[in-house]
C-alpha cells in the first residue's frame, strides 16, 4: 500500500477500500476461495444469486468453452434464502469487503420476499437486483428488458431494501441500454451495475444438436470486453454521469489494465467474472496493478480517473 | 469416498518428461518443489488438477492432426481437469504423471510441453477413491483414457493394501486406443493376457477391444461379467473402481448391482473453475431414500462418485 495514493472509493454512500468486487455467480459464497485468495484485500463481494426457494439449477452440461469466453446455463442453482441465511451469512459477515446480496426470482414477489427478510442483516451492505439472467424460463431476464417492468420492480425492492443499497444489473441483451438504466436509476436505483452476459449458443455439427442442455446461455469473459466498456461508456455519459449513482462495471475483466479501462470509461468500480476460474487469486492482483497505475501516472486519487476519457 | 482437508493451492509446476505412448496418448511429468511438493504428496488416487494450458504454444501447423486443425483455431481460457497415473515424492519433490489423450486445442498444446517449462496448477482437487473396510479384491475397469486414475489406484492398493487382490479390466475401441506404455503381452490371445504397466504392480489384467484387434473382443464390461460369473467373488468383501466414457459407467452400475457389489465411479463434467465456484459441474444424484434428486458438484464432492448415487442421462 502506497500511503500517498488513495485507491478507495465512494460507492452510492458506501467506503470501498478499492474499486474491485467479485462478479456473482463466479465466487461462490467466499468460502470456497479462500484457499486461493485473500479476499479481504478487495472492495466488495457479490454472491451467487439468491432465490426465495431452494433451486436445484439446469441439467448438464451446463458449460461449454468459446473462443476467448465461454457459455453457461447454470439456471440460477442455490441452496435458497433460508439456507443461505443460516450457513453462508455467517461466513461473509467475517469478510470485510461491502457484501452484495445478488437477487434473483421468478416474480416479483419472490425478489421482494428474499430483499426483506435480508434487509436487516448486519453483514450485508446492499442487494445487487438480477433482472438480467439469460437462463431460466420465467423471471429473470424478461424484468430487464422492458422499461416498464424495470420500474415496477425496482421501485418494489426499493421499498424491501430499507437502509441497504441497491444497485440493479443490466442485461446487454436489449436495443438501447441507457432507456433501461434511466427507468433504474428513475424508479430508486443507487447504482447500475452493467453487463450481464449475452444470450448465446454454441451447437455440435456432429449431432447438429445445441452443446448446452438448457440449448442457449450466457456469454462472459475477454470475449465480451469490448462491448461491455462501450455499454459503460454509454450509460454513463447518456444516464449517470450528472447523477450520484455510481456504475459497477463489468464484463471480460481478466487484469489491472482491463479494469483501469472500464474506470476510465465511467466506471467507479469494476466485477470480475470468469477471470476468477482461470487464476482464483486475480482479483487480489487486480488491486494492486491498479494502485501500481495510480502511482506511476501521478494519480493520487482514483476518483481523478472515473470517467477521465479524454476526446479523440 | 475420501473427503480430504489437505492443502490445495495454485502452484507453479516444472515440466520434467513429456513423452508420447501411443497414437494419441502422451505421459506428461511435473514436478512440484516446496509447499507444491508437500500438497500433491498428498494427492489421493482419483484426485485431479487443474492446469492452465493457455499459455501454451501450438504444435506447428503440419504437426496438427487434419481432424483437428479447426479446432486448434480455438483461443483457449480455462484451465483443464486431469487426474493422475503416478505420484512419486523423493528429496522434497513430488513428481506428478499425467495421462493424456489428445482431443482438442488444450490437450494440442499439452503436446509441446517440454523439459524446463513451467505451467501453473490448481490442485490437489475433488475427494479421490476410497477403500471401504473389509474388503479384499478391488477390481479396477476402465474404457479408453479413462485408465490414469486407476493405474495410480493400482500402485496405492498394492502398497498400502498388501492384502487386497487386484484384478484389472481395460477396454477400448481397438488396440491402438489402449492408453499404456510398453507392449502387451500375448496380442493374439483372447483372455488372461497383461498389460506390462499392471503387471509392474503384479496385478493381473484383461483387455478387451470393440474391433477384437486386442484382447476379448467386445466392451470392458462383458468382460468383467464373465470375470465375475467364473470367479463368483464375495460382494461384501469385493469393490469395484471404474474410470471411463459414461455409458460404460452406467453398464457397470447395473453389473455391480445385479451382483450385489459397491461400485465407484471416476466422473467427468465439463469444468469451469474446478474448486467449487460455478457450479458448472453438475452430476445429477439420488436423495438417499427418495424419488428426488439433487445436483452434485463434480469437483467438489466428486470426481468420485457410489455407483448407486448416480442418475446417468444417456
Ligand atoms: C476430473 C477429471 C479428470 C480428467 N482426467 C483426465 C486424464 O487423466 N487424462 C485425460 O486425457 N483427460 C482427462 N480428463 C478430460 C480432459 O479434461 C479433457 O480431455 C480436456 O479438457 C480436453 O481439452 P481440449 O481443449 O484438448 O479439448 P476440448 O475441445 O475441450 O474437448 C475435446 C472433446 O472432449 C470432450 N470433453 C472435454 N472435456 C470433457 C469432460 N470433462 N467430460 C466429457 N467430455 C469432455 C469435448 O466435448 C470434446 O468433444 C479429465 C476430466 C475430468 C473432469
Ligand atoms: C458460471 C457463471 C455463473 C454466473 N451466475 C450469475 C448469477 O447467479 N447471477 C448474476 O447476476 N450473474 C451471474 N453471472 C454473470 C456474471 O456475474 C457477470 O455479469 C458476467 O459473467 C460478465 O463478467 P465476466 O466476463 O467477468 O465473467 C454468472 C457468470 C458465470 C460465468
Ligand atoms: S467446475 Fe466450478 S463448481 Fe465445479
Amino acid at each position: 500500500m502506497n500511503e500517498n495514493i488513495d485507491i478507495s472509493v465512494d460507492f452510492a454512500g458506501l467506503r470501498l477500500t478499492n474499486p474491485v468486487f467479485t462478479a456473482s455467480g463466479t465466487c461462490g459464497y467466499a468460502d470456497e476461495l479462500a484457499d486461493f485468495t485473500n479476499l479481504n484485500s478487495i472492495g466488495g463481494f457479490i454472491t451467487k444469486s439468491i432465490t426465495s426457494k431452494p433451486r436445484k439449477g439446469n441439467p448438464a452440461p451446463r458449460i461449454v468453452e468459446t473462443d476467448s469466453g465461454m457459455l453457461n446455463a447454470i439456471g440460477l442453482a442455490n441452496l435458497g434464502l433460508d439456507a443461505f441465511i443460516e450457513e453462508k451469512l455467517p461466513i461473509l459477515e467475517k469478510l470485510s469487503p461491502a457484501v452484495f446480496v445478488n437477487v434473483a426470482g421468478q416474480t416479483i414477489d419472490d425478489y421482494v420476499t428474499v430483499t426483506e427478510r435480508l434487509s436487516n442483516e448486519e453483514a450485508i451492505a446492499g442487494f445487487e437486483l438480477n433482472i438480467s439472467c439469460p437462463n431460466v424460463a420465467k423471471g429473470g431476464i424478461t424484468f430487464g428488458t422492458d422499461p416498464d417492468q424495470v420500474t415496477e420492480i425496482t421501485s418494489a425492492v426499493k421499498k424491501a431494501s430499507g437502509q441497504k443499497i441497491l444497485m440493479v444489473k443490466l442485461s446487454p441483451c436489449v436495443t438501447d441500454i441507457s432507456i433501461i438504466a434511466k427507468a433504474a436509476v428513475d424508479s430508486g436505483a443507487d447504482a447500475l451495475s452493467l453487463i450481464n452476459t449475452f444470450t448465446a449458443m454454441a451447437i455440435d455439427i456432429e449431432t447438429r444438436k445445441p452443446i448446452l442442455a438448457n440449448r442457449t446461455g450466457g456469454l462472459s469473459g475477454p470475449a465480451i470486453k469490448p462491448i461491455a466498456l462501450y455499454l459503460v461508456n454509454k450509460v454513463y455519459n447518456e444516464v449517470t454521469k450528472n447523477t450520484n449513482v455510481p456504475i459497477l462495471g463489468l464484463g471480460g475483466i481478466r487484469n489491472a489494465s482491463d479494469a483501469i479501462e472500464f474506470i476510465i470509461a465511467g466506471a467507479s468500480a469494476v466485477a470480475v467474472g470468469t477471470a476468477n476460474f482461470v487464476e482464483p487469486d486475480c482479483t487480489a492482483k487486480i488491486v494492486e496493478g491498479i494502485e501500481k497505475y495510480c502511482q506511476q501516472n501521478k494519480i493520487t486519487n482514483i476518483k481523478e480517473l472515473i470517467g477521465s476519457l479524454e476526446a479523440n | 469416498m475420501t473427503t480430504s482437508t489437505q492443502q490445495k493451492g495454485d502452484f507453479l509446476a516444472t515440466v520434467s518428461a513429456n513423452r508420447q505412448i501411443g497414437k494419441t496418448f502422451y505421459r506428461l511429468t511435473l514436478e512440484f518443489t516446496d509447499i507444491g511438493a508437500q500438497a500433491f504428496a498428498k494427492t489421493i488416487p482419483g484426485q485431479f488438477a487443474q492446469l492452465d494450458l493457455s499459455n501454451v504454444a501450438l504444435p506447428p501447423a503440419e504437426k496438427i492432426p487434419a481432424e483437428l486443425s479447426d479446432k486448434a483455431d480455438r483461443q483457449i481460457l480455462l484451465r483443464r481437469p486431469f487426474s493422475f497415473c503416478n505420484l512419486t515424492t523423493k528429496n522434497n519433490k513430488t513428481s506428478a504423471e499425467i495421462l493424456y489423450c489428445v482431443l482438442g486445442p488444450a490437450t494440442l498444446r499439452m503436446t509441446t510441453l517440454s523439459a524446463g517449462n513451467t505451467i501453473r496448477v490448481i490442485g490437489p482437487l475433488g475427494n479421490g477413491f476410497s477403500v471401504p473396510e473389509n474388503k479384499k479384491t478391488a477390481l479396477l475397469v476402465t474404457g479408453g483414457m479413462g485408465a490414469g486414475p486407476l493405474l495410480h489406484l493400482a500402485k496405492f492398493l498394492t502398497t498400502d493394501f498388501p492384502s487386497i487382490i487386484v484384478t484389472a479390466f481395460a477396454g477400448a475401441k481397438t488396440a491402438e486406443d489402449l492408453p499404456f506404455k510398453g507392449q502387451l503381452d500375448n496380442i493374439s490371445q483372447n483372455l488372461g493376457f497383461s498389460i506390462p504397466e499392471f503387471a509392474t504392480y503384479a496385478i493381473e489384467s484383461f483387455v478387451a477391444t470393440d474391433d477384437g484387434s486386442a484382447g476379448f473382443t467386445g466392451f470392458v464390461t462383458d468382460s468383467l461379467e464373465d470375470w465375475l460369473n467364473k470367479n463368483n467373488p464375495s460382494p461384501a468383501e469385493t469393490i469395484i473402481y471404474s474410470c471411463g466414457p459414461e455409458p460404460m459407467l452406467a453398464k457397470l452400475t447395473q453389473i455391480a448391482q445385479n451382483h450385489k457389489i459397491d461400485a465407484q465411479l471416476s466422473m467427468e463434467r465439463q469444468m469451469a473453475c474446478g474448486i467449487g465456484l460455478c457450479q458448472s459441474c453438475a452430476v445429477e444424484c439420488k436423495l438417499d431414500n427418495s424419488n428426488e434428486t439433487v445436483y452434485k458438484m463434480c469437483c467438489k464432492d466428486g470426481p468420485v462418485f457410489d455407483s448407486q448415487l448416480v442418475v446417468f442421462n444417456l
